[in-house]
């Protein structure tokens, strides 16, 4: 099975990670010498400010996607619960930390919903967290009568997203906290190979005498979990809360996660490879919007999302392209 | 019966739904509000033709709201332009079909996973429209709305057509080779292959189509209206792919029925009205879709699990 | 003479470094059964495709009916009157019968019209010819697996197939529906229909053939009449083996020990009514193999799934080393010390795109790491280990089971479950699909494996292996064990008369 080391050494540089790293890199020098004030200490912080929760949902995403599934109402839960959370603490006057805690619970809630018709009913993921898209986006539009924002925060809560600690933002820590405990759960973790597992085969699992049932409904769980914590990140940031909130994040979740080489069929795919994902889309939208011409336009956020629409493509699309041009090579040579 | 419970079954929720509208809210029936109403759908009506074949083949294809949008754009600014209608209706079903023929390519030649590929598609196309509207309106000449007849005269046709589409649509799909090689793919592409159905040219096919019917149904909005909103597309993939869900058309591909569909559209479509006429307030729309999305689902998952038993 | 129905000249395909077929000729005669041999791998399954058209060959001619033919594609082989049955029909699950014989026998213009009615008849006159019971308007996916196969059948028919291939077409098939298939081919044959026949069990084409030519490594390495003018037969079972695996096989069994401990399973009157097992008692003592024979969908591996609380049981005690237990799930199972070797091995045995090592671990999480921490390096060495006890033929513990031999792959399967150190093990076809020298390996295995004590279910539907391997041997018949034999004495005659029920006292 082990092929011969030049086409190993070949192979390791089409892997999609080190692909990846590459254009990482080349983004780095394109807006350092383009962009405006991309490489300050100021604007690090800015980056992980702006995608800690993207970045969050997208770990969370990446255990889902390995055990062959998806989740595409991670945006609506985060919708969801920070809407429930200005209830809490508007409606109800709870104090912020329960109503913070029973937000991240909620978030807890609406994932064991998609869990529980996932693995319970057997239903295609797809169609169950698309129509849990719809319903959770739909409670709290019907919550907020579709345009109450609640934006009577504690400062204290509102100070957290401006906070930092040994010099990096609140929101850092929080990300590097998520990538460390997804990190381990994924590769260092008998509950990371058993998703693994399940992504290439679930029968196959089971009569391994694997839980395939739990090990299933787990990723959707901390998913939803992680969207509630999200949901706080994004409260604090915006110091307001709407119906509206995380509209797309599911799409830039997925995106990181599949630009990060994870297989959408399951079964492969690194945390770190997510991560650096997260980070391609990260600085791609804060460079853009750095570049004197693009700021003048007033274009940064579109032409941001243009481009890792069309990087996602290029990045499914290379590696294909790829193996039938050489097929085609080999084709005519012999 | 087995063979069109799902159909009897929606049926009848439409039914019930129209009954208790019926007696609470009879105002409901008023012919002119209805005809718009129905009217308004038509377009969602040709983009749920185009999604239950995408779904039969066994495929999904989230970018068709942002397809939507684009050719509804590009036919306003030559409608605009001043173009004779013709050339505009050319035009549109050209890029719908070019925007499709992407999907296809990138799906059937390439073998990628058209969730993603769509997810791809839906974004790029979403934001190429913001960049170059700004979210601006386009305004249409005189004489385009309605094609230029009465308000009711046009609404009846466009009506008309749209049903008309639809049972060609149906009988094509039943009683043409293409359309049961529609079936064959989504069933089974390597059986299809050996019974010498060539799967990546139907699924390619489908894929075009899907982009023309695109084209279509950003047509048949554009003469409803003095205006073109650049964002009119968004959210409408959703509502396609639950009423072909609703309707009884399975993810798991070659299994459903166009008539399936529009069942499901026409109770989907009824839900917002009736919340209205019956006070419940519109917020809830998009939670009651949702909700009527898993119900369907959630039907599927009971009744294969009780055949399995 | 006749002229050949179908040549093949010197035809050879390669797969990027893999030589699947080298020089390859071969020859099939209007209204003749002709049997192609060879292990898995040997290139029986390329030649089919190149014969089909769905493989191209690298060079070689190609002639049927006198005419070379080039570029043939599964389409233009259609039309040629060329039909092929697979083992797993491939077949429309969603579409009635009738359209999945109009997909398959009407021209394809994409705009045709269909003809419903037309197709209806056709399909009803087709079913009623070949003796099938279903109607023409059942869905696919509603079928058994033999009646599955009789569309296919259905579809060549209608085709006027002058040629068909059937590539191990009793693989899933009952001794009644075995009979009406055999039949059906001879009929085919009287009306000048050549056939290609490919199975492994030699008694078959004993029965049916009038030639075989033996494949391996790609190469054809002989091509004989089955029988003289005289009716006699020409061949030996021994010498198509030889010509299969190129040197001489021992079919002898690793020897019998003989000696048995205490009670290992306990089984009482159990029932399981989703999986039609009902009354089923037996005991297995530590050291001995059990043989459970019986025809496919006699209940055998419905009562292994029951064991393994895949199908957990309704009614009944099981116990396990004198205690009772309760079996609701595999884990339940694998808890309990009951370990199975399923019988679709690419399914269910093994993880195919897994490491070798991973897949070995997979059972035993719990044990080998404990707070769900994965140990690498502990990982690697249970796998290498096994590799080595087993004679698994790898590159590493890393390589993926899918890059391994049907045989390799089996014992992957099997060093799962020792590794969980079992107190049951059940083998469910333990040989199926493995090539002859990896057979004896694993027969070896199982032998030492029972005497160290593990008690062992083996079901398997090879009576020589059932008969060779066991020490006692049950009998089951529509979810019934019906009858307990000894091992040493009994005879294949015997097994198969309590397995078609003539013997059946009660």
């Amino acid at each position: 099975m082990r092929s011969p080391s030049k086409s190993s050494i070949q192979g390791l540089l089409l892997r999609h990670e080190v692909l990846l790293l590459g254009l990482l890199f080349v983004e780095i020098l394109f807006f350092l010498n383009n962009a405006r004030n991309f490489g300050t200490p100021e604007n690090l912080s800015n980056i992980l400010r702006h995608s800690a929760e993207i970045g969050l949902l997208a770990l969370a995403m990446m255990p889902v996607v390995l055990t062959g599934g998806i989740d595409l109402s991670v945006g609506s839960t985060l919708g969801l619960c920070a809407v429930l959370l200005g209830v809490m603490t508007h409606s109800w006057h709870w104090a912020t930390f329960p109503a913070a805690l029973a937000t991240i619970g909620f978030g807890g809630v609406a994932g064991g919903i998609n869990a529980l018709l996932i693995t319970t009913l057997r239903l295609p993921p797809l169609i169950v967290t698309l129509g849990t898209y719809s319903l959770f986006r739909g409670l709290a539009e019907a919550i907020t009568q579709g345009s109450k924002t609640y934006r009577e925060f504690e400062p204290s809560f509102l100070g957290l997203a401006e906070q930092q600690f040994a010099g990096i933002p609140i929101q850092g820590w929080v990300l590097v906290a998520g990538a460390l405990f997804f990190g381990l759960l994924v590769h260092s973790t008998t509950f990371g190979r058993s998703f693994r597992a399940i992504g290439y085969s679930p029968e196959g699992t089971r009569y391994a005498g694997i839980p395939v049932l739990w090990r299933t409904a787990l990723p959707y769980l901390l998913t939803g979990f992680t969207a509630g914590i999200a949901a706080l990140l994004f409260t604090a940031r915006l110091r307001q809360a709407r119906a509206d909130a995380g509209s797309g994040y599911e799409l830039a979740a997925i995106t990181a996660v599949v630009l990060g080489g994870t297989s959408i069929f399951g079964g492969s795919g690194t945390v770190y490879g997510t991560l650096t994902g997260v980070a391609a889309i990260a600085l791609l939208s804060n460079g853009i919007s750095r570049i004197p011409a693009v700021l003048q336009a007033g274009i940064g956020g579109e032409l941001a999302s243009l481009l890792t629409g069309a990087l996602l493509l290029i990045a499914l699309a290379t590696p294909k392209l790829l193996k039938i041009l050489q097929d085609r090579k080999r084709d005519q040579t012999a | 019966m087995n063979r069109y419970f799902r159909e009897l079954s929606v049926a009848s929720a439409l039914l019930l739904l129209l009954g208790v509208l019926a007696i609470w809210a009879p105002h409901f029936y008023q012919p002119q509000p209805l005809l718009s109403r129905f009217t308004a759908q038509s377009p969602t009506l040709i983009l749920t033709i185009g999604m239950t074949l995408v779904m039969l083949v066994r495929q999904i294809d989230i970018s068709v709201g942002s397809q939507f949008g684009i050719c509804a754009v590009v036919a306003g600014l030559l409608a605009g332009k001043g173009l004779p209608m013709p050339l505009v209706f050319l035009a549109t079903l050209t890029t719908g079909t070019l925007m499709g023929a992407l999907n296809g390519t990138l799906v059937a030649t390439l073998g990628l996973p058209s969730i993603v590929v769509s997810l791809a598609t839906m974004v790029t196309w979403a934001e190429v429209l913001r960049l170059t509207q700004q979210g601006r309106l386009i305004n249409l000449p005189e004489g385009t709305q309605w094609f230029g007849l009465s308000q009711v005269n046009g609404q009846l046709l466009i009506l008309a057509g749209a049903i008309a589409f639809l049972t060609f649509s149906a009988w094509f799909l039943k009683n043409r080779a293409a359309g049961r090689f529609v079936y064959a793919v989504g069933s089974d592409a390597e059986a299809a292959r050996l019974a010498g159905i060539n799967p990546k040219t139907t699924t390619f096919m489908v894929f075009a189509v899907m982009g023309a019917l695109s084209g279509l149904a950003a047509l048949i909005n554009l003469v409803q209206s003095p205006q073109v909103d650049p964002k009119c597309g968004v959210g409408l993939e959703l509502r396609a792919i639950a009423a072909a869900v609703v309707g009884g058309v399975a993810v798991s591909g070659g299994r459903g029925r166009l008539w399936g569909t529009f069942l499901g559209l026409l109770l989907l479509s009824t839900i917002n009205p009736a919340l209205t006429f019956l006070h419940v307030e519109a917020y809830w729309e998009k939670a009651i879709q949702g909700l009527v999305i898993l119900l369907a689902v959630v039907a599927d998952g009971f009744r294969s699990r009780n055949q399995n038993a | 003479m006749n002229p050949p129905l179908f040549r093949l000249s010197s035809v050879s395909k390669s797969f990027g470094p893999v030589r699947a077929l080298r020089n390859v000729s071969f020859d099939l005669l209007p209204g003749e059964v002709h049997a192609l041999l060879g292990e898995n791998g040997a290139g029986k399954s390329t030649l089919i495709k190149v014969i089909t058209g769905a493989h191209s060959p690298d060079n070689g001619r190609l002639e049927f009916q006198g005419n070379e033919i080039r570029n043939l594609t599964p389409t233009n082989a259609l039309r040629l009157g060329i039909a092929c049955i697979y083992q797993q029909p491939a077949l429309f699950p969603s579409l009635t019968v009738a359209e999945n014989i109009g997909l398959r026998l009407e021209a394809h213009s994409p705009l045709g019209k269909i003809d419903w009615a037309g197709r209806r008849e056709r399909t009803s006159a087709l079913l009623k010819r070949i003796g099938a019971k279903f109607s023409p308007e059942s869905e696919v996916a509603s079928l058994s697996m033999p009646e599955q196969q009789l569309v296919e059948i259905a579809c060549a028919v209608g085709a006027g197939a002058k040629l068909v291939v059937m590539d191990e077409p009793t693989a899933s098939l009952t001794r009644s529906e075995q009979e009406l298939l055999f039949t059906l081919i001879r009929d085919l044959k009287s009306s000048g229909v050549g056939i290609i026949y490919i199975s492994h069990r030699l008694e078959e084409i004993f029965a049916l053939a009038d030639r075989v030519t033996v494949l391996r490594d790609g190469e054809s390495i002989a091509t004989r009449s089955v029988r003289e003018a005289d009716g006699n037969s020409t061949l030996t079972e021994a010498e198509l083996i030889q010509w299969m695996v190129g040197r001489e096989v021992s079919s002898i069994y690793p020897p019998r020990t003989g000696s048995f401990g205490e009670n290992v399973l306990e089984i009482q009157d159990l029932h399981c009514a989703e999986s039609g097992i009902a009354e089923v008692s037996l005991q297995i003592r530590a050291g001995e193999i059990f043989g459970l024979a019986g025809l496919v969908g006699s209940g055998r591996t419905e009562l292994a799934r029951v064991l393994f609380g895949i199908t957990p049981a309704t009614q009944g005690t099981v116990r396990l080393g004198g205690s009772p237990i309760v079996v609701r799930s595999p884990q339940e199972a694998v808890h309990q010390g009951i370990a199975y070797v399923p019988e679709d091995r690419r399914r269910h045995g093994v993880i195919l795109p897994m490491a070798i090592s991973h897949n070995i671990s997979l059972a035993i999480h719990k044990r080998i790491f404990p707070w769900s921490r994965l140990r690498f390096g502990k990982e690697r060495s249970l796998a290498q280990s096994f590799i080595q006890q087993l004679g698994i033929k790898t590159s590493g513990p890393e390589a993926p089971g899918g890059s391994l031999s049907g045989g390799n792959q089996q014992k992957v399967a099997i060093a799962r479950w020792l590794a969980t150190q079992p107190r049951l093990l059940i083998l469910d076809e333990p040989t199926q699909g493995v090539d002859v020298g990896a057979k004896s390996e694993i027969h070896k295995i199982i032998r030492e494996l029972a005497a160290q004590g593990v008690a062992i279910l083996m079901i398997s539907s090879d009576l020589p292996e059932v008969l060779g391997m066991s020490d006692r041997i049950g009998v089951m018949k529509g979810g019934r064990l019906v009858h307990t034999l000894d091992g040493v004495n009994t005879t294949a005659d015997e097994v198969m008369r309590f397995a078609l029920g003539e013997g059946a006292a009660a």
